[in-house]
């Protein structure tokens, strides 16, 4: 009976860390979106003419995706399908390969935006469309759509 | 026995009055102007009307859009298989005339005189100009025929029936606009043809009733995904909603894919938008007006 007792205190406590550990790598990839976000609001600040060109603050952000890119793959692993209003879709687990293959073309698009070091507002605009392509790429089946 | 006749004449009228009433309607001959064919005209429409959402049967950007359809489109009617509207002869529609094209477009009837799944979002189309139609038809001619033959509809009872459409047509096929807006405001004008004819932004974004057609007392607030997981936004200029959007935030996001928080569009929207993106500006900042003069609804 204490068995069968601890035994089912030992499981729960394992679910309990797989359930904050989920919670945990929602919440990660959450503020890693947003950080993403935030950085593709300086660039595009800068290309809607709102915001002076900066050449430094262009490849702050441009690093900021880069450890987006870098990070973002590792975080939708097994058993994180669900909770913390996640709008990851349902096509991240059930087509992995797709799903990868836009994390690479979001990569790929960056590193040739770091590579091309825009020094003027037109080289920034040519460099940061192609990652801004890949963005939408992703979320056009990865992600679902919801009204808020 | 008379009380039987007289029983038997009124039911007779009545369903000779509903065949009469639900039948495909084509147009004559006399309804096509004297207009003279405007190619860029055509394409623009292409644009906004997102044919090639899904009739495109390849996804070569560089190519010019071949239309060979077969896209399959599950709902709860049954399967429908997207048809070949590329300019082939034998599987498309090249040997369509521009009044048959006309018919399809505005009165949902097929050139054989058969009624139209609504699928095809003519209830929206009705609203078009017939001299955009028929620019939308000559441009269609020019893209390349594809040689591909596509599956039936696979529908379940009672919905292969064709006849049944007519009732549909009886109460959901309306071509006058919507949203009523002062006549002399050409940009909300042009933004109101736009969203609610070619456009067709009401088919994904406002509410069907009971009877499969658009509760247009919700025009716009949103709705189920029809393709399953997450909701298609509400859309009117509600507080909460776009209200929070000035107009050239919604223009800019029609051009970039960019909310303003720099979010970027997702899921099907991604195809809508990269279409009105090949718009003019004008034309977006006519459907931004439009889309912050409708009723703002929760």
């Amino acid at each position: 009976m204490t068995k069968t007792i601890a035994a089912l205190l030992v499981t729960s406590l394992f679910l309990s860390t797989a359930v904050l550990a989920a919670d945990d790598v929602i919440e990660q990839r959450q503020d890693l979106m947003e950080h993403t976000g935030d950085a593709a609001k300086v660039v595009g600040d800068m290309l809607k003419e709102k915001e002076p060109f900066d050449a430094a603050a262009a490849m702050a952000a441009l690093e900021v995706w880069k450890n987006t890119a870098t990070e973002v793959g590792d975080l939708f692993p097994v058993g994180s399908e669900t909770g913390h209003d996640t709008e990851a879709k349902s096509t991240i687990w059930s087509d992995r390969e797709g799903f990868d293959q836009r994390i690479d073309d979001f990569s790929n698009a960056v590193d040739e935006a770091i590579a091309a070091n825009p020094t003027s507002l037109a080289a920034l605009g040519e460099a940061a469309n192609p990652v801004f392509k890949t963005c939408k790429g992703c979320h056009e089946n990865y992600r679902v759509e919801k009204d808020d | 026995m008379k009380r039987l006749i007289i029983a038997a004449g009124i039911i007779a009228l009545l369903v000779v009055a509903s065949l009469y009433l639900t039948r495909p309607i084509s147009l004559s001959a006399g309804s096509l102007p004297d207009h003279p064919v405007n190619l860029a005209n055509g394409e623009l429409i292409f644009n906004a009307g997102g044919c090639a959402s899904c009739h495109l049967s390849s996804e070569d950007n560089d190519q010019p859009p071949q239309l060979g359809g077969g896209l399959e489109m599950s709902t709860p009617f049954g399967i429908f298989h997207v048809p070949n509207i590329s300019p082939d002869k034998t599987n498309g529609i090249g040997n369509w005339s521009a009044l048959q094209f006309a018919s399809a477009m505005l009165e949902g009837t097929s050139p054989d005189g058969k009624h139209l799944y609504p699928s095809f979002p003519y209830a929206s189309y009705t609203r078009m100009r017939i001299e955009d139609v028929i620019d939308l038809k000559a441009y269609l001619d020019t893209l390349p025929p594809v040689d591909q033959q596509n599956l039936p509809h696979d529908l379940g009872f009672p919905w292969q029936i064709r006849s049944g459409i007519g009732f549909w047509k009886l109460i959901n096929l309306r071509s006058e606009p919507v949203v009523s807006l002062p006549a002399d405001n050409v940009l909300l004008q042009r933004g109101r043809y736009l969203v609610e004819g070619p456009g067709h932004c009401g088919e994904c974004h406002t509410p069907r009733d009971w009877t499969g057609g658009l509760n247009t007392e919700r025009w716009l607030a949103g709705a189920p995904n029809p393709e399953g997981e997450g909701k298609v936004p509400n859309i009117t200029p509600d507080e909460d909603k776009l209200g929070e959007w000035a107009e050239a935030d919604i223009a800019y996001y029609l051009k970039s894919g960019f909310t303003p928080d720099y979010d970027t569009v997702g899921g099907s929207m991604v195809d809508v938008q990269e279409n009105m993106s090949r718009l003019s500006d004008e034309d977006r900042k006519a459907i931004a007006a439009y889309l912050k003069a409708v009723p703002a609804l929760k």
